[in-house]
């Protein structure tokens, strides 16, 4: 005879399935239905648990957070470049005077015998016999005198290779290789952020070079989009994780950045919006829905992130109303872009295009509403009234499901009296 | 209907953990990548507050880093083996909070195109349930919430916490019981 929780473990089962019944499940156990009744009810209030994900710029930040926290305390070598090998390896402490001794060798190697050699290496690519040399040469000078901030410098010069070296491999066609470059920007990357927050610690001035990083990881996005493009499926996830890796480390640079110069922040990352909008608005000219969608998450992402940027430069003391006047401006040139993009698209592409839109919108208009109660006027921007309609429905539609933003006024505006887009009819 | 989380790792998965367990960083880090939403999914129900389930969040991946040589022994998905990383360390979390705010929190469930009536009703009752579940003893929680809400099977339960499937089904058993009478109690005390 079967036990009882074997009895309620599979009644459970059937009924959540949809196999059947509540009263099914009691008929066939009769002498049970006054035990089994109470405990199934309860089991079926039990619901899945609501979808709640953490935000891109939580995982951002807590993704950098743990590879900071894998390559700080793993019991290996702090010297990143042995990962050059595909793995990282322990190195005990009594051989670190061996790896001194290495280094010391390579850089009187190439010296003495392959300057030449080091010099034809610099072209070679992933693959290529003088690409090890290549590397060598690139630990060497990072062993070479400076303070962090110009380790940093010289790592994002390593990063900034890789990535031309992944679109000459792309043009190539030599898509075996690919990977390598791809893991040997991750290390570079990681280098990168590991002597920028060095250099933070140590006091020295970061403003300079987390711009570089900032800016120079936006080019990355862009060259890598194009590599992307240039590539068959099968290969198309080593460049996707590659971007993946420039993301990080634009949200690295600028989230330090921030706490120095949230203005110049804040440029950046809209300057890098305004790239991924570019790229929403060509895979959508090419007929690419996909590749706009993942564009348009990226640029969300980075709206996002801009709002943190703004938090953080209020917590370090700072005067933002420029830096709040600056987001209104963009966002309202960004979705009058999008409005453009929405325009050249056929019917059922452009549900996409017009979620974007209402968050931007949602997020315009609170932060306008923020700039007019300081009496600052900020921009709206010029939408046809087919799309403002949309985007307005759209708006309300998830306005509904958390608080209203602003009053609904008669006849549209703002409760300031101000024109509002989104209601216009 | 369960919600179809359990599904074993894919291949690929499988390799990165391979590469993960062998202490590669980039492997460990496309791991965090496909499961950071659920881990703090998970998180979040039971502590009910955003800034804990990201702390909370951050320490699995970082225990689960830690610790990744001693998955290799376990039979599981790697999804189930974080799910008890994240287990311990909210058990932790609730043993050191003084007061007793996660039980209050409002965790909302999401959009089910009910009217706004009847969804703020479903948002009470859930409540209630939360509420109850949350008042569990550690492995009754755990075994509520593995094969409730996280659609895990008894016998992926009975391997993570090195039991019986038997003896996972008289937890289950106890843990239903428990949550009627604190239903039940919480009714009568309305």
């Amino acid at each position: 005879m079967k036990k009882f929780e074997d009895i309620l473990a599979q009644c459970i089962d059937n009924i959540k399935a949809g196999r059947c019944s509540i009263e099914d499940c009691l008929n066939r156990y009769p002498s049970l239905r006054k035990q089994l009744e109470p405990l199934l009810r309860v089991a079926l209030e039990i619901r899945e648990p609501p979808d709640v994900k953490p935000s891109g710029s939580f995982k951002v930040k807590a993704r950098v957070q743990l590879m900071e926290h894998i390559h700080d305390r793993q019991p290996v070598t702090k010297w990143p470049w042995a990962r050059y090998n595909g793995q990282t390896k322990q190195i005990p402490l009594q051989r670190r005077f061996s790896m001194v001794s290495i280094i010391v060798a390579i850089v009187l190697t190439l010296s003495a015998v392959g300057g030449g050699t080091a010099y034809a290496s610099q072209a070679s690519l992933p693959g290529d016999t003088l690409y090890q040399v290549k590397l060598s040469t690139e630990q060497v000078r990072m062993m070479m005198p400076a303070d962090d901030v110009g380790r940093a410098e010289r790592a994002l010069s390593f990063a900034e290779r890789r990535v031309e070296e992944m679109e000459a491999l792309a043009e190539k066609g030599r898509l075996q290789h690919l990977g390598l470059a791809v893991e040997k920007y991750d290390d570079a990357m990681a280098m990168v952020s590991t002597k920028m927050r060095q250099a933070s610690n140590e006091g020295l001035p970061t403003g300079n070079i987390t711009a570089l990083v900032g800016n120079a990881t936006a080019r990355h996005l862009s060259v890598l989009d194009r590599v992307f493009d240039l590539v068959p499926p099968e290969a198309q996830a080593a460049i996707a994780q590659a971007r993946n890796v420039s993301a990080t480390g634009h949200f690295r640079a600028l989230e330090a950045l921030a706490q120095v110069d949230p203005l110049r922040a804040v440029e950046i990352n809209m300057a890098a919006m305004e790239g991924r909008l570019d790229r929403v608005r060509e895979r959508a000219m090419a007929g690419d829905m996909n590749g706009a969608e993942a564009a348009l998450q990226q640029f969300e992402t980075m709206a996002e992130f801009g709002e943190d940027i703004s938090g953080i430069g209020q917590e370090m003391g700072k005067d933002t109303d420029e830096v709040e006047e600056l987001i209104a401006a963009a966002t309202s040139i960004h979705l009058e872009v999008l409005g453009e993009v929405w325009e050249g698209l056929p019917e059922q592409a452009r549900p996409i295009i017009e979620e974007a839109m209402a968050r931007a919108q949602i997020r315009h208009e609170r932060r306008v509403q923020a700039l007019e109660q300081k009496g600052i006027e900020a921009p709206h921007p010029q939408l046809g009234p087919q799309l403002s309609e949309r985007v307005r429905e759209r708006v309300e539609n998830m306005l509904s499901q958390t608080r209203p933003l602003w009053p609904t006024i008669p006849g549209g505006g703002t409760s300031s009296g101000r024109p509002c887009p989104s209601c216009r009819r | 209907m369960y919600r179809d989380r359990s599904e074993g790792q894919t291949s690929d998965e499988a390799v990165l953990v391979e590469r993960a367990v062998g202490r590669d960083a980039n492997a460990f880090g496309k791991l965090y990548d496909m499961h950071v939403d659920r881990v703090y999914g998970h998180i979040y129900y039971r502590v009910g507050n955003e800034a804990d389930a990201q702390d909370l969040t951050q320490q699995v991946f970082i225990k689960a880093w830690q610790a990744i040589d001693r998955y290799r022994k376990t039979a599981t998905p790697f999804i189930a083996w974080l799910m008890t990383i994240s287990h311990n360390l909210v058990i932790d979390f609730y043993r050191t909070r003084k007061d007793r705010a996660y039980l209050e929190a409002e965790v909302l469930a999401s959009d089910s195109g009910l009217s706004p009536e009847r969804a703020a009703e479903a948002n009470l009752e859930q409540q209630r349930v939360r509420r109850a579940i949350l008042q569990l003893r550690g492995d009754e929680q755990q075994v509520v919430i593995l094969r409730f809400m996280e659609g895990f099977e008894f016998a992926e339960i009975a391997t993570l916490l090195k039991k019986k499937e038997g003896n996972i089904r008289v937890i289950l058993h106890r843990a239903l019981v428990k949550l009627r009478d604190i239903l039940e109690k919480e009714v009568e005390q309305s």
